[in-house]
Formats: C-alpha cells, structure tokens, sequence
C-alpha cells in the first residue's frame, strides 16, 4: 500500500526537520542535551527550541535589567536583545513550518 | 553560528569607538585646563591606541581599546602675567590640545561608529532573509 508509506515518509522528513532544529543554537546546554537524546518527538522538539529561545530571552532581559540599573554597556543590550530576536523568529519560523507539515499529513485523504 | 558572531565583532567595534570617543571628550573638555601652582604643567593631551585581540569563545579577532597615552608634544606658551599658573616670567603653559585635531578625531570615530552599525544592521538583514526562506 504506498499511502501509509508517504505518510511515513513524511513524518520521517519532519522527524529530520526536528534533528536539524534540535541542533541550532548553542550546543551543549542543559537543553541541548535532553533534546538531542530525544529528538525524534515532536514534543520534545518544541521543548528544545522554547528552552534555548528562553534561556536567550533571559539573557536580554538580565542585560537590559542591568542597563536600567546603570551597570551595562548599551552595546551588550543591544546585542543580547538582536540574538533573542534571530532566536524567537528562527523558532516561530520552525514552528509553523513543522506545524504546516503536520496539517498537510493530517489533511492527506486515505 | 556566523552571522551573530558579525554583530559581536561588529559590537567589540561600537565598545572601541565609544571609548576613544571619551578620550577625545576628556581632550576637548579640558582644552584650557592649567596647571593650579605657578609654572606647573597643565593637561596633557592623550591619544587612544586600538589594539587586535583574539576572542577564544568566538574565535575571531575583536578590536579593543589599548593604553591611552600621553600626547608628548610640547605645550602651549602664553604671555599671561596675571594667570595664577604664570611662572617667575610671566608665562602661562596651556594644553597640548588642538581643537581641530580633535574634531577631526571625533569626526572620524563617529564615521567609524556609523560604520560599524552599518555592519550590524546589514548582519541582522541576512539573518532576516534567511529566515524568509522558512517563511515562504
């Protein structure tokens, strides 16, 4: 039966999608890790790409913190806040291709 | 990943230019600034020296602001009696500073600044059209 086997294919191309995305960003976070043990799972995925996004946001938030209070350099504000916004819109941009992915499987007549 | 590695040289650029621009601010500020007792020397001018500096985290070359050092050309000499710093002859020393130089200077760390947001704005472009290839 080919049907099963392009869904399965599919869903091995999305499995993929997640190992690459699993691997952006910094490499060797607590994250990181726990992703990369399991990747294939879609839940697991997202969890990865929302702790790295996180964890950059903190970043940007403790430097603009530290701004207001007068003890950063605006040029470490800046930078921390432009790696959080490449990381939030790389994650979105993952989110709804995945998503996209899915919906298309889901909306494949058998 | 490359492209945020640009805006972090491209930051170390920012950090250097804003310091060199205090040195100009401190030259400038204290263009007429003698010395408090009779014949003494008044403000030496400094000069910043910029420096390569090899980023072990990033791996790639950052520029940072090295020693600030004194400017050691001779100082200016005016005839003024009645100055408080005048010496037994009546001549008063003033900064080594010269308002067009510094000018200059700071016109040249402000291009360099533009300069170095222009990298930054251009990086964060790529990175944007980058993630318009996920997008369409």
């Amino acid at each position: 039966m080919p049907i099963p086997s392009v869904a399965a294919n599919a869903y091995a191309n999305v499995a993929r999608l997640g190992d690459a995305a699993a691997g952006l960003g910094t490499a060797g976070t607590a994250a990181g890790v726990a992703g990369a043990a399991d990747a294939s799972s879609f839940g697991a995925l997202l969890k990865d790409a929302l702790g790295q996004v996180t964890e950059a946001g903190h970043r940007s938030d403790a430097q603009t913190r530290a701004m207001v209070a007068g003890k950063a350099d605006m040029v470490d504000v800046v930078t921390a806040v432009s790696e959080t916004e490449a990381a939030v819109e790389t994650m979105v941009a993952v989110r709804n291709k995945v998503i996209e992915a899915y919906q298309s499987i889901m909306s494949m007549p058998i | 990943m490359d492209l945020m590695k640009s805006i972090a040289i491209a930051a170390s650029g920012l950090r250097a230019q804003a310091g060199r621009m205090q040195v100009i601010s401190e030259n400038i500020a204290n263009a007429d600034s003698t010395a408090t007792q009779p014949g003494g020397d008044p403000y030496r001018r400094k000069i910043v020296t910029f420096q390569s500096e090899m980023d072990r985290a990033l791996g790639a070359r950052l520029v940072a602001l090295g020693t600030v050092r004194p400017d050691a050309s001779d100082f200016q000499v005016k005839s003024e009696p009645g100055h408080p710093a005048a010496d037994a002859n009546g001549n008063v020393k003033y900064p080594n500073v010269n308002p067009l130089i510094e000018m200059a200077d700071f016109r040249d760390a402000q291009r360099s600044y533009s300069a170095n947001v222009n990298v930054i704005n251009a990086t964060r472009a790529m990175i944007a059209r980058t993630l318009d290839i996920l997008k369409s």
